[in-house]
């Protein structure tokens, strides 16, 4: 266990409805988004539950709960990793990256902006693990192939079927990048 | 971007992108279970492990001692709670099955709620509650022999409209050529990536439901029938929906135990159900069987058409979409004859998925037309030419269509005329190249809406309508419309949809959103623009400019709001009071005067490995004509879903049934067989120019289901063509191509 984990202390005398909350203690600290910041968790937590309950951070989704449909994307120190399937207290000392973290003060950021204009957003649930997916492949790989887009974003099922337009996005914003 | 956003054609909108692109793309989009309430409870439910039998005993202890749950549901919990009948197109409940035991109707029907202060707790829980069955032997499907087969005699008044002209028996009987095929197509789920989620909050004697729903006014008055409550205490809201294809258009059983729940608790209650449970609190496909006899002179032309349909569906529920009502109208057929019969089994009721009638039916009529083809040694395309007519057999006649058009832009676009006819002489290396093609059609419904417009000096404008946008692209084809019909901006344009506290919209289903929605606009923006025109030249000292402020001010006004109705020609008058009910009238299609249909061609290349019958699509063209297109980007969004949605259904899914305990296996997406994008190659959409005054005051044909329909036939024509071998149930995978 990590410095940036700590056992919160117990209250000495809990009522049956204060015991969810009393449970709730880990103290993990990591980076979301940039900010440092420690949230109060249960042991037990899964990371698309402290975005999506305890931060309202709803962009990040959850849509199957066994790692098969990519919807809880989130960027894990760089790398795209499923949200619902790791544990809050996993991510103490790393950095996290969630949707709401993407678009710059000025505006969005190219991979949202590609993604609207190539018509790749349609009913949009799938959007935000599949903009995560991508720009974890961009960061590290600027110069995709198509087979490398395909690759990447081979987790993130969309429902829709917005893929030809998807992989047209994340091109765009490979090709446009000098 | 021209690939993206087609250059717009005759009666083509331009193609502005997505209304709701950025708030998609930033994750700002609240979907209905995104929406924050405070301290709720987090429900989990129970669902039966058997599909047939019933509840002896159920123990609770164990669950109740698991810490933070607060309460557990069940039947008896529930007896308050009315029954709703069933019906099918969102006025009525998606099943009969409502009650949570003791009698068990289908595998996985709900029989508990537990309820705790965390979702984990109630998890824990619900897999503690203790359940003892006494089961009896479920008929899973098809061929059981405890299924019940119901004759197109006992259903009556259905099988008497199904279309019927000449005497096909004698056409068939007389004809130079014939064939006879049988074909199937499997259980399917909708399986939206969103998940089936609501969550309840009560305010006094007012309900608040935050639910992904197809049919807001729907689900409003269903659920109020269901609590016994007046339908003006129970708000429904849903702006987005993350993906539905029918799933979320009637109310399921899930709502009203959670409003239950939560009147219960004096507290908001949140459900998201699991993956596996999607599979059976809510409705599917179903099964479908096929028989087809055709007819036909040596020159092509087909003097007799027979289509038998059986439909798998629930114990109760006489669910059906007898699509030979489609199927048997698709071209000039000399003589027709079409019967449908239901088979009721121990299943949950299935229900609307994506083109439903079309899907099954159509991919019979196509599979069945290059069976013929090939019998009569003619071209596919040339096959549908010769049949090609503006009127079917029974005398009715088509208020447009744009058949041979799209075959010919699609053929021209695929390279048909390259194409050797012989199956399996067409090859690259190992593998061996099938060519094929197929019809899409989906019938273009009428249906009645409301909407709301408001427009003030400054030019803004502000839509509202209790319509949905499912990822169709209303937001969008609503604000450009509006923008157009009123001559501002369209970033001046403001949609509010997906609320029961707006004017009633139509169900998202049958794909009539934009016209019915969209007529309604135009007939608003038309009276705001003649008040406008009424106001005075000139006031004394005033402002004479023709700039909006000024009118505004000649009118002595600060905005101008207009409320209007749209019923469709021949629609009853109370057409809208109906739909404040939750009652949607849909017509149109075959229903009406005149045939009205979107329809479209679609050529498909596999590719079959000689040696391990590996098949891959690596390219896909289809041509579309829907009346006016109101925005070639969504369209053509919509339409190459469609078709990927088209070869999903043709290699990949099948929900598999246990046959000795009416369950599904692969309930979950991993098992559940989807194209991922590695699966997709090259898909090219055509968007071929048609007017249509007739269906519409915009002339717009529905086209969010029209991708998806006859792909699966094209695909199984190719593979036939690459491989000699006529796959007749779907989907086709490699095993069904060795030996």
């Amino acid at each position: 266990m990590t410095s940036d984990v700590q056992l919160a202390t117990r209250p000495a005398d809990v009522s049956a409805r204060d015991r969810v909350d009393a449970a709730k203690n880990l103290v993990v600290s990591f980076v979301l988004n940039g900010k440092p910041l420690s949230v109060a968790v249960a042991p037990t937590e899964l990371l698309a539950d402290t975005l999506r309950e305890g931060l309202g951070l709803t962009g990040t989704k959850v849509a199957c709960g066994t790692g098969d449909c990519g919807t809880c994307t989130a960027i894990l120190d760089g790398e795209a990793v499923r949200s619902c399937l790791m544990l809050t207290a996993m991510v103490a000392g790393k950095t996290v990256e969630t949707i709401e973290g993407l678009a710059g003060e000025s505006d969005i950021h190219p991979i949202q902006q590609a993604f609207i204009d190539t018509g790749a957003v349609q009913c949009g649930y799938c959007t935000p693990g599949m903009i995560l997916a991508a720009k974890a492949l961009l960061d590290e790989n600027p110069k995709p192939s198509a087979d490398d887009i395909k690759e990447a974003i081979s987790g993130n099922l969309c429902r829709c079927t917005g893929y030809t337009k998807i992989i047209e996005a994340i091109d765009k914003v490979a090709n446009a990048v000098a | 971007m021209a690939r993206a956003a087609p250059k717009p054609q005759a009666n083509m909108g331009p193609p502005v992108p997505r209304y709701d692109g950025r708030a998609k793309v930033t994750g700002d989009a609240r979907y209905p279970s995104d929406v924050p309430v405070a301290s709720p409870a987090f429900a989990f439910l129970v669902t039966s492990a058997i599909a047939k039998g019933r509840i002896v005993r159920m123990d609770l202890a164990a669950a109740q001692a698991v810490p933070g749950v607060l309460d557990i549901l069940t039947a008896e919990d529930t007896r308050e709670l009315k029954h709703v009948k069933f019906a099918a197109g969102g006025a009525g409940a998606s099943t009969s099955i409502q009650g949570l035991g003791p009698d068990i109707d289908h595998d996985g029907q709900i029989v508990a709620v537990v309820l705790a202060d965390s979702f984990e707790a109630a998890r824990e829980a619900a897999h503690k509650v203790d359940i003892t069955y006494a089961a009896e032997e479920p008929a899973a499907t098809f061929d059981a022999t405890n299924a019940r087969e119901e004759s197109p005699e006992e259903v009556g008044e259905r099988a008497k409209k199904l279309p019927k002209a000449g005497d096909a028996a004698a056409a068939l009987a007389s004809a130079e050529v014939t064939i006879d095929a049988q074909y199937a197509t499997p259980a399917q789920h909708h399986n939206a990536i969103e998940l089936f989620t609501t969550t309840a909050l009560w305010s006094g004697d007012e309900l608040t439901i935050y639910e992904p729903s197809q049919f807001v006014f729907g689900l409003k008055n269903n659920l109020a029938e269901r609590l016994g409550i007046d339908a003006e205490q129970i708000r429904v809201v849903s702006p987005y929906v993350g993906g539905a294809f029918g799933s979320k258009a009637q109310m399921t059983p899930r709502t009203a135990l959670i409003a239950l729940a939560a009147r219960r608790l004096g507290r908001p209650v949140k459900l998201v159900s699991t993956r596996d449970q999607a599979f059976t609190i809510s409705t599917y496909r179903a099964e479908t069987r096929h028989r087809i006899r055709m007819g036909a002179r040596r020159d092509g032309r087909i003097t007799a058409f027979i289509h038998e349909g059986w439909e798998l569906t629930s114990r109760p529920d006489p669910y059906s979409v007898a699509g030979v009502e489609d199927s048997a109208r698709m071209y000039g057929f000399g003589a027709v004859e079409t019967r449908v019969t239901l088979v009721h089994a121990d299943r949950n009721t299935p229900g609307f998925m994506r083109s439903p009638p079309v899907v099954p039916y159509i991919y019979a009529l196509e599979s069945a037309m290059d069976e013929l083809a090939l019998e009569l040694g003619m071209d596919p395309v040339e096959l549908r030419r010769a049949n090609n007519s503006m009127r079917d057999a029974t005398g009715k006649e088509w208020s447009s269509r744009s058949l041979m058009e799209c075959y010919d832009e699609a053929a021209a676009a695929f390279g048909w005329k390259e194409r050797t006819a012989r199956p399996g002489s067409m090859r690259d290396g190992d593998w061996l190249i099938g060519w094929g093609c197929a019809t899409a059609a989906y019938p273009t419904h009428l249906g009645p809406s409301a909407v709301r417009v408001r427009l003030t000096p400054a030019g803004e404008v502000r839509v509202q309508v209790a319509a949905h946008d499912i990822g169709t692209g209303l937001y969008t084809v609503l604000a450009q419309l509006a923008a157009d019909e009123l001559g501002v901006p369209l970033d001046m344009v403001r949609v509010e949809l997906g609320d029961t506290a707006l004017p009633p919209g139509i169900v998202a289903g049958g794909s009539v959103s934009t016209a019915a929605t969209g007529s309604a606009l135009v007939k608003a923006c038309a009276a705001i623009r003649e008040r406008l025109t009424a106001a005075p030249a000139q006031t004394t000292g005033g402002p004479s400019g023709n700039k909006l402020e000024d009118v505004f001010e000649r009118l002595g006004i600060g905005a101008i709001e207009e409320y209007a109705e749209f019923i469709p020609e021949g629609g009853k008058p109370d057409a809208i009071a109906s739909l404040y009910k939750g009652k949607p009238a849909l017509g149109g299609g075959s229903h009406g005067e005149k045939l009205m249909y979107a329809l479209g061609a679609e050529f498909v290349e596999v590719r079959v490995h000689a040696l391990t019958r590996e098949i891959r699509v690596p390219r896909i063209v289809g041509a579309f004509a829907a009346g006016r297109i109101m925005n070639t980007r969504t369209a053509r969004s919509q339409l190459m879903g469609g078709m990927i949605w088209g070869i999903s259904s043709a290699l990949h899914e099948a929900t598999e049934i246990d046959r000795r305990h009416a369950r599904y296996i692969n309930d979950n997406l991993a098992d559940y067989l989807m194209p991922v994008n590695a699966d997709i190659r090259d898909v090219e959409v055509i968007l071929v120019p048609e007017e249509d005054s007739e269906v519409n005051p915009i002339g717009a044909k529905g086209l969010g289901e029209l991708g998806n329909v006859g792909t699966a036939a094209a695909i199984t024509n190719a593979v036939h063509h690459a491989t000699g071998v006529r796959i007749r149930e779907l989907p086709v995978r490699l095993e069904k191509l060795l030996g």
